[in-house]
């Protein structure tokens, strides 16, 4: 069953149009790698899809498990299961990562009519996936991406995903600026989530990437659209002839 | 300010701390008129939170290395006009002062922050800091802020500064993306723009205005 479908979609900010006509369909259990040359409107995606109010839908439409995900505010995409690793993770001074963490995952709680986590339990889900991640107790008590490094805001970012347990989840090259144990430990912490009803959708650059979270389907986006669609060997064509034939 | 009778009719001073002295003021719902005293080597540390009142607050400087850290957080929606006077006199040489002003406003509240330090001019060797920041939740909220620096000693150092704003559309648009609803993101954003300066058990009477004013 198709966890995501994207049909003819078409974005903008103030007059410039970004993306063009724009279709993808990711089907649930399986792993999608977006490349295309920068500013080909990859981030400008994973932000309509997780509702970002700069960016002005003008036609198409987005089904997330049947249901008009356009119509649906950014906390509740969220909380039906959307999750985007941002490229670059905003900081927030003067609120706690904890703090935060815990009031996302009763928010979650609370639009699924759920009980609250009680502190025991909360503490327990954090720091068992903290420690896989290398993500420290200082860290935690820090404010939100304030003064980290730039690998260290990709691990909470995470950190983050696999804490609130969404079903979709967009890594917005999440490869870039990490060391290479650190892409290691980052591509283990989302391989370990992959399951069947869960979905991803990797941005990314680099086919090293891809070796450690092996892709189902790789698209290659050019100019706010998808120009081919094809399996792992599309990567290894493109790291030989780059995106010169597409343009 | 309930916490403080006027201790000297006479020089109309409410407060004073005596030479080499240190004291830590708080109060809530601050209202009226206030001079304090700060004697040599004292120091005068205050945390106020307003919610719609009017006061107005001099704090004198009387002898070297005396200083004052006056921390305010005013809030003021739908009805409420906010106003905050203050006005640092550095009546002696190498004297200090620090003004930390923050504001949230909502739906139509109103509110003003005139701050004066004044420097005369055998008053050498002083420090005046001010710095003043608002955030408006609402289009029709309103605030004016006019620092006003009367300094005529020539070797000071005096700053002030002033920013208002709505709240950051980036960092709002990030905790929602976490599940977290607009109004539960809004309060996080505004306890984070507070907490610099508010006292943790303080906190809760923010979060209650932030209800009462959703
Ligand atoms: N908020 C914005 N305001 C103005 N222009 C924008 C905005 N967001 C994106 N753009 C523009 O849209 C185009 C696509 O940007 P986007 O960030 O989506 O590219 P990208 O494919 O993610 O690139 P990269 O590989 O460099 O990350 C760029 O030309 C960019 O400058
Ligand atoms: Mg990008």
């Amino acid at each position: 069953m198709a966890l995501l479908e994207i049909k003819n979609l078409c974005a903008r900010v103030g007059e410039k149009q970004i993306l063009k006509d724009f279709s993808l369909c990711i089907e649930e259990g399986t792993v999608h790698a977006i490349m295309g040359p920068n500013g080909s409107g990859k981030s400008t995606l994973s932000n309509v899809i997780a509702g970002n109010p700069a960016y002005e839908i003008t036609a198409g439409t987005v089904l997330f498990k049947g249901k008009d995900l356009l119509k649906m505010t950014p906390d509740e995409r969220a909380n039906e299961g959307v999750f985007l690793a941002f490229q670059y993770p905003v900081e927030i001074p003067g609120v706690s990562y904890a703090t935060f963490l815990k009031q996302a995952l009763a928010s979650k709680m609370k639009y699924l009519g759920e009980k609250p986590l009680d502190a025991m339990h909360f503490i327990k889900r954090l720091k068992v996936r903290a420690q896989a991640l290398g993500v420290t107790d200082e860290m935690l008590k820090r404010p939100v991406n304030v003064g980290f490094s730039g690998g260290e805001k990709k691990r909470l970012e995470t950190l983050q995903m696999g804490f609130l347990e969404p079903d979709f989840c967009i890594l917005d090259e999440m490869d870039s600026g990490l060391d290479i144990d650190a892409l290691k430990i980052v591509s283990d912490g989302v391989n370990i989530m992959r399951e069947a009803r869960r979905s991803f959708l990797l941005i990314t650059h680099y086919q090293r990437l891809l070796e450690l979270i092996e892709p189902d389907v790789i698209h290659i986006m050019v100019d706010g659209h998808i120009v081919e669609t094809g399996d792992k060997t599309l990567a290894l064509r493109l790291e030989e002839k780059g995106y010169a034939g597409y343009r | 300010m309930p916490a403080i009778d006027k201790i000297d009719a006479r020089t109309g001073i409410d407060l004073r701390v005596a030479a080499g002295c240190q004291t830590r003021h708080e109060a809530v719902d601050v209202e009226g008129n206030y001079v304090i005293a700060v004697e040599e080597g004292a120091r005068y540390e205050a945390f106020f939170l307003m919610r719609g009142q009017k006061a107005q607050i001099r704090v004198d400087l009387l002898g070297k290395n005396a200083s004052c850290d006056l921390k305010v957080v005013y809030l003021s929606g739908s009805g409420a006009d906010n106003i905050l006077l203050t006005d640092i006199r550095h009546v002696h040489p190498e004297t200090f002062s620090d003004q930390t002003v923050k504001g949230v406003l909502a739906g139509t509240g109103q509110a003003r922050f005139d701050g004066v330090i004044r420097i005369p001019f055998d008053s050498q060797k002083c420090e005046g800091n001010q710095n003043h920041r608002a955030v408006l939740l609402s289009k029709d909220a309103f605030v004016t802020c006019t620092p006003e620096l009367e300094i005529y000693a020539d070797d000071v150092k005096c700053a002030h500064g002033s920013a208002i704003g709505a709240l950051n559309e980036e960092q709002l648009f990030y905790l929602k993306t976490r599940g977290i609803p607009q109004a539960e993101a809004q309060k996080m954003l505004i306890q984070g723009f507070l907490s610099e300066i508010m006292p943790a058990d303080k906190i809760k009477l923010i979060e209650n205005w932030m209800d009462a004013h959703e």
